[in-house]
C-alpha cells in the first residue's frame, strides 16, 4: 500500500507518447519531481511525495520508457529537449504555471533545459546528485564502452549495449548496486531493481543514446542562463557521478551546494528526511 | 555591560523635537524597531538585537518622549503624524530605503500608517501585542479609560491611569509599578519588571500624559481601512495573559492583513522582554520568508557517518574554570578517543585552550564578553556577583543564540557546560530547543543574599532559586547528567530560601558528585625543591605569590599588598614577592620596590603557587583549591558582596580547614605583613583533596555516549 495516493492522475499524450502523472496535495509553490534516466519511474520519488504533497502541489510523472509511460522506439525519442517538453505538457495539463523543480541524477538536465529555455516555468531548480558532464567521469567507469562488443564484461564494462540486449538484469543488479553503496540498502536496492525490470534493456539503450548535453561546455552554457535560485545537493560517497559534479554545478548556477556527508547517488531514496527537509526549505524561501 | 554596542547612533530634528536611533549591523534586510514610546524606548529590545544585528541591519530608535529623545510637552507633538514622520527620518538617517517594521503595543498603529501610506519603506510588518481597536479592550480599562481626565480620589489599580493621578506626588510611579506588574504575568519576571519599570521612569507624568492625550489612535474602521492598504506580510505575535491587549486584537489584525498569527501561549504583555528566544528566532524566520533568503552552503553528514562530537562550554568569568575543563576534556578522551571536542569559548579561557592546542569553534568570535562585563560591575575589590549576574542578561541571551546555531549546524550529540548559565537556563524555557545528550557542571549551588541586601535581596535570590528547582522538576531530560564539582560536604548547609528545599538535600538528589577536579597534580612533598629549582625559586628565599585570577578584578587588593610588600620584607629579609596581575590588568600600573616582581599572564600558575611559601589571593575557588591541594599555606580576600566566594567558597575551605580569611574591608598593609612574616614557610595540615576527580567527571560524562 502506499502512503499517500494521487489526488488526481492523467496521461498527456505528446508527438504519440503517452505520458503517465501524478498530482498529489496543494499549495504554494508547485513542485514538479521530475523523471530521471528510465531505469526507474515516478516511484523513486515515494519517499518525497507524502511529505512535501502535505505543503505544496506535487506533481511527478513516468519518464518515456519508464513505468506507466510509453516506451518509444529509437533514441531521437529519448532527447534531452523530449523530456523537458513532456514536463511542460504535463504542468499544462495539471495546470500548473510555473513550478520549483526537483531533478535526481539525469534529471538535471531537463531540469537545466528548462530554467534557460523556460525561466517563466521555473521558480527554481534543485539538483539532487546532478549527472551534467561538468567534470570527468569517476576514474573507475574509463573501462566503459559503450557501443563495442566486449567479452565477458564485468563492472562497469557492463554498461554496454550489446551486454543490454543479452543480460540486462545482471546489469540493473549491477547498476543499482552502484547507486546504494550504503551499507543495509537492501530494500532501496530491492525496490530500484524492481522499477529497473519494469522496462528493459532496448529501451535503456535509446535512452542512452538519446542523450544530447553530453559535455561540459555544454551544460555550462545552459547554466549560464539560469536565473532562478538553485540548490545542489550531493553526496560524497556518490558512486556513479562523483560529488565533484555537484561542487561544479552549484559554482557554475551559483547555487548553494548541500554537502551529504558519507551518502551515496540516490539520497532522496536513502536519506528522505533529509533531502525532503532541504526541498522543503527551498520552496518555502521561493518568492511568490 | 551592553551586549552589543550600535555600529552608529545619531539624532533626527524635526520642528525643533529630536529622536534618537541607532544601527546595528549591515545585513538585509533591515528592521526598524519601533517601541510603544514613550511608556518604553529602544532598551526594550537589548534581550533580541545582538542576535538580529549578526544577519541584519537593525535601526532602534526611542520614540519622542523618552530616553535620548526630547521630551515635547504638548500633546500636538505626539501626534501619529509626527510619530510616523520621526520614523521616517529615522530611515533616512541610517540610509535605510525599506525596512521590516517591528513594531509593539500601541506603536503598531503607528507601523500600519506607515505601512500602509508608505508601502515602498516597508517590506513587512511584524506586530508584537498591538493595541489596534479591532476587538474590544480589557473590560478592566473600560471605566479608567472614560475617566482618563476626571479628577480621581484615592485610585487603585487601573483607575490608577488617570491625568490628575499621574501628576501628584509619587502618582506616575505608582501607576508603572501596578502596569508592568500585571504585563509580566509570567512568574520570576523580577529583572524584566525592574527594566521596563525603569525605562517607564526615564520619561515623566507630563510627556506621557501629552503623549496619550495626542495619539489620536485609530478607530476600527480607521483600523480596517489601513489593514486593507497594508500590501506587504504581515506577522502577528501576541501573548495568550496579556493584560494589555487583548489576543483577539491580535488575531483580526492576522486576518484583515493576510498575516500569519503567532499566538504565545502563557506569555503576557512584553514577550520579547521575556520570551527573547522565541521572539528573535520568530522575527528572523519571518525576515528569511519576506526575503527568500537564499540558501548557503551546508554539510549534512549521514548519521551512521557521524564521529561522536562534543561541544565544550567552559564559563568564562576569570580563568577558573579553564585548566579543569582541559583535564575533563583530556580523560574523557582517553575514554572515547574518537570523540571530537570543539569548544565555545571567549578569552580569556580561549587563551588557556590555544595554549592547549584545543580546537575553538569559529563562532566564539560572536560571544559578547562576560569577563569585561564582570570587570565592569566591580568596583574596587567588591564584586555583587548575584546582581552582575542578573545584569549579564542581555549578553547571556546573545551568546546563547550563538550557541543555538553551532549546535543546529554542527552535529553535536554532546553539550558540556560547566557553569553555561545561559544554555542551562534558556534550554529550560526554551525545551524545544535542546539538541543532544546535556552535562551540566557546576561547584557551587544556590544563590544566598548578602545580608546587607536586606529583605529585597532574599527575595530576589529565593526567586531565583525557586525558578531553577521548577526548571529541573518540569524538564528533567534537559539536564541529562549534573555533575557537582566537589562532594556534598562541600554543600553550604543553608537552605535555597523561604519554603524551598535544603540545597545539599536537593542537591544530593539531583547532581552526581565528582570530587574536586584540580586540573593537574600536585607535586609530592620531595617534588617541590626540583620545580622551585626550575621556576627559578632559590632554597633560602621564601616566595610569595600573589595572583587574583583572570578578570579586571583585582587591581585594588595588588594595590593593598604591594603597600604592605616593604613591611613585610623589613620583617622577613628572605622574603621575595611575585605579583601576578592576569592579562587584563597593566603590571606597570603600580609602585616598584626591590624583591618585588610584577608579571602579566603566567602560563601554568598553578606550578608556581605549588611551588611557594605563601600565596595571597582573591576567595575564587579554582585558585584557592590549588593551593589547598599543593599543602601551601596562603591568605585569601574574598570579594565584596560576591556570595560564592563569600559563602560557597568559604565554606569548603573551612571544611579543608585551608587558607586564612581576610576581610578586605578591615585589612590594612600592616596587618598583610604581619600575617605573612607569621605564616611565609610555615607547614599546613589539609585535608588531602583527590586527584581522580577528572577523570571521574569524565567517567560520568563518557557513560551518556
Amino acid at each position: 500500500m502506499r502512503a499517500r495516493y494521487p489526488d488526481a492522475d492523467g496521461i498527456v499524450v505528446r508527438d504519440g507518447v503517452e505520458i503517465r502523472y501524478e498530482r498529489y496535495g496543494e499549495g504554494w509553490p508547485p513542485i514538479m519531481l521530475l523523471p530521471t534516466w528510465s531505469l526507474v519511474h515516478s516511484r523513486h520519488w515515494k519517499m518525497q511525495v507524502p511529505y512535501l504533497a502535505r505543503h505544496f502541489t506535487v506533481v511527478c510523472f513516468d519518464g518515456r520508457g519508464s513505468g506507466g509511460s510509453g516506451r518509444p522506439a529509437g533514441a531521437s525519442a529519448y532527447s534531452d529537449a523530449a523530456f523537458a517538453s513532456d514536463a511542460l505538457a504535463v504542468m499544462d495539463s495539471a495546470g500548473i504555471g510555473s513550478a520549483v523543480l526537483v531533478s535526481v541524477s539525469r534529471g538535471a538536465l531537463w531540469a537545466l533545459r528548462l530554467c534557460a529555455g523556460h525561466p517563466d516555468r521555473v521558480l527554481g531548480a534543485v539538483f539532487i546528485a546532478p549527472t551534467a558532464s561538468l567534470v570527468p567521469p569517476l576514474p573507475e567507469r574509463r573501462v566503459q564502452r559503450f557501443g563495442e562488443v566486449l567479452d565477458d564484461p564485468v563492472g562497469w564494462q557492463t554498461y554496454n549495449a550489446h551486454y543490454w540486449k543479452t543480460h540486462y538484469p545482471e546489469f540493473v543488479t549491477f547498476f543499482v548496486g552502484r547507486i546504494f553503496t550504503d551499507r543495509h540498502s537492501t530494500k532501496q536496492i530491492e525496490d530500484a531493481t524492481g522499477w529497473a525490470l519494469e522496462t528493459d534493456g532496448e529501451t535503456l539503450m535509446a535512452a542512452h543514446l538519446g542523450l544530447e548535453c553530453c559535455d561540459a561546455a555544454a551544460t555550462r552554457r545552459l547554466a549560464a542562463r539560469v536565473a532562478c535560485p538553485v540548490l545542489v545537493m550531493h553526496g560524497t560517497h556518490d558512486a556513479v557521478r562523483g560529488y565533484a559534479e555537484g561542487e561544479a554545478l552549484a559554482d557554475c548556477t551559483g547555487g548553494a551546494l548541500v554537502t551529504l556527508a558519507g551518502a551515496g547517488h540516490f539520497p532522496q531514496a536513502r536519506d528522505p528526511v533529509r533531502v525532503n527537509l532541504l526541498i522543503k526549505q527551498f520552496a518555502d524561501r521561493v518568492r511568490r | 555591560m551592553r551586549a552589543r554596542l550600535p555600529d552608529r547612533a545619531g539624532v533626527v530634528q524635526r520642528d525643533g523635537v529630536r529622536v534618537a536611533f541607532e544601527v546595528f549591523g549591515h545585513g538585509e534586510p533591515a528592521m526598524l524597531l519601533v517601541p510603544a514610546s514613550p511608556i518604553t524606548h529602544a532598551r526594550s529590545w537589548k534581550g533580541i538585537v545582538p542576535t538580529l544585528a549578526r544577519r541584519f541591519t537593525v535601526i532602534t530608535t526611542d520614540g519622542r518622549g523618552t530616553g535620548r529623545s526630547d521630551r515635547p510637552r504638548t500633546s500636538e507633538r505626539y501626534a501619529p503624524a509626527e510619530v510616523t514622520a520621526d520614523l521616517l527620518a529615522v530611515l533616512d538617517a541610517a540610509g535605510v530605503g525599506r525596512a521590516i517594521l517591528v513594531a509593539h503595543c500601541h506603536a503598531v498603529p503607528w507601523a500600519l500608517c506607515l505601512a500602509a501610506d508608505h508601502p515602498e519603506r516597508a517590506s513587512g510588518l511584524l506586530a508584537i501585542d498591538p493595541a489596534v481597536a479591532l476587538a474590544p479592550p480589557h473590560p478592566h480599562n473600560v471605566e479608567p479609560d472614560r475617566r482618563w481626565a476626571d479628577p480621581v480620589d484615592a485610585p487603585t489599580g487601573w483607575s490608577m491611569r488617570n491625568r490628575h493621578f499621574w501628576r501628584q506626588d509619587g502618582g506616575y510611579r505608582q501607576w508603572i509599578e501596578f502596569f508592568f506588574g500585571q504585563q509580566l504575568p509570567e512568574p520570576h519576571s523580577t529583572k524584566q519588571y525592574e527594566d521596563t519599570t525603569g525605562w517607564a521612569l526615564d520619561t515623566d507624568a507630563e510627556a506621557m500624559i501629552a503623549e496619550r492625550e495626542g495619539r489620536a489612535a485609530p478607530s476600527a474602521g480607521e483600523t480596517e481601512a489601513l489593514c486593507r492598504q497594508v500590501r506587504c506580510p504581515v506577522r502577528v505575535l501576541h501573548g495568550s495573559d496579556d493584560r494589555c491587549q487583548p489576543v483577539a486584537r491580535g488575531r483580526r489584525l492576522a486576518e484583515l492583513t493576510g498575516g500569519d498569527l503567532v499566538v504565545l501561549e502563557g506569555a503576557g504583555h512584553l514577550p520579547h522582554c521575556r520570551d527573547p528566544v522565541k521572539v528573535t528566532r520568530l522575527i528572523a524566520g519571518f525576515a528569511d520568508k519576506i526575503t527568500g533568503a537564499p540558501m548557503h552552503a551546508t554539510t549534512w553528514t549521514r548519521g551512521p557517518c557521524r564521529l561522536p562530537r562534543a561541544l565544550y562550554l567552559s564559563s568564562p568569568i576569570g580563568l577558573g574554570h579553564a585548566r579543569r575543563d582541559v583535564a575533563v576534556a583530556r580523560e574523557l578522551k582517553r575514554l572515547r578517543p574518537e570523540l571530537e571536542i570543539d569548544w565555545l569559548a571567549q578569552h580569556p579561557v580561549t587563551a588557556v585552550l590555544e595554549a592547549e592546542g584545543e580546537h575553538i569553534h569559529p563562532a566564539s568570535q560572536w560571544l559578547a564578553s562576560e569577563s569585561a562585563h564582570v570587570a565592569a560591575e566591580a568596583d574596587g575589590h567588591d564584586l555583587h556577583c548575584f546582581q552582575a549576574l542578573r545584569r549579564m542578561d542581555e549578553i547571556l541571551v546573545a551568546n546563547f543564540m550563538v550557541f543555538q546555531e553551532a549546535v543546529e549546524d554542527g552535529h553535536y550529540e554532546l553539550i558540556i557546560g560547566d557553569e553555561a548559565w545561559d544554555v542551562d537556563y534558556y534550554w529550560h524555557e526554551n525545551p524545544e530547543l535542546k539538541r543532544g545528550q546535556n552535562v551540566w557542571l557546576t561547584d557551587f549551588v544556590g544563590y544566598l543574599p548578602m545580608p546587607d541586601g536586606g529583605d529585597r535581596e532574599a527575595f530576589l535570590t529565593t526567586d531565583y532559586n525557586a525558578e531553577m528547582i521548577e526548571h529541573i522538576d518540569r524538564y528533567p531530560w534537559i539536564r541529562d547528567r549534573a555533575i557537582f564539582v566537589g562532594h556534598e560536604g562541600d554543600i553550604v548547609p543553608d537552605t535555597f530560601g523561604g519554603n524551598l528545599p535544603g540545597i545539599r538535600d536537593w542537591t544530593t538528589r539531583h547532581f552526581s558528585y565528582s570530587g574536586y577536579i584540580t586540573g593537574f597534580t600536585p607535586p609530592q612533598p620531595e617534588e617541590v625543591a626540583p620545580l622551585r629549582s626550575r621556576l627559578g625559586y632559590r632554597d633560602d628565599e621564601l616566595v610569595c605569590v600573589v595572583a587574583v585570577g583572570g578578570s579586571g578584578v583585582g587591581q585594588s587588593l595588588i594595590e593593598k599588598v604591594v603597600a604592605a610588600y616593604p613591611l613585610a620584607k623589613k620583617a622577613v629579609p628572605e622574603l621575595r614577592m611575585i605579583v601576578v596581575t592576569g592579562p587584563r590588568i597593566d603590571p606597570a600600573a603600580f609602585s616598584q620596590h626591590a624583591g618585588l616582581e610584577l608579571r602579566g599572564y603566567v602560563h601554568r600558575l598553578y606550578e608556581h603557587l605549588c611551588a611557594c611559601d605563601l600565596a595571597i589571593v582573591q576567595g575564587g575557588l579554582t585558585t584557592t583549591m590549588e593551593l589547598t591541594a599543593a599543602k601551601r599555606p596562603f591568605l585569601y580576600f574574598p570579594l565584596g558582596h560576591h556570595f560564592e566566594q563569600n559563602f560557597h567558597v568559604r565554606h569548603r575551605l573551612d571544611r579543608y580547614g585551608a587558607g586564612q580569611c581576610m576581610d578586605y574591608a578591615t585589612t590594612d598593609p600592616d596587618l598583610i605583613a604581619a600575617r605573612i612574616t607569621e605564616l611565609a614557610g610555615k607547614p599546613v595540615s589539609y585535608r588531602d583533596v583527590e586527584t581522580d576527580g577528572a577523570a571521574r567527571a569524565a567517567q560520568l560524562i563518557a557513560e551518556l555516549i
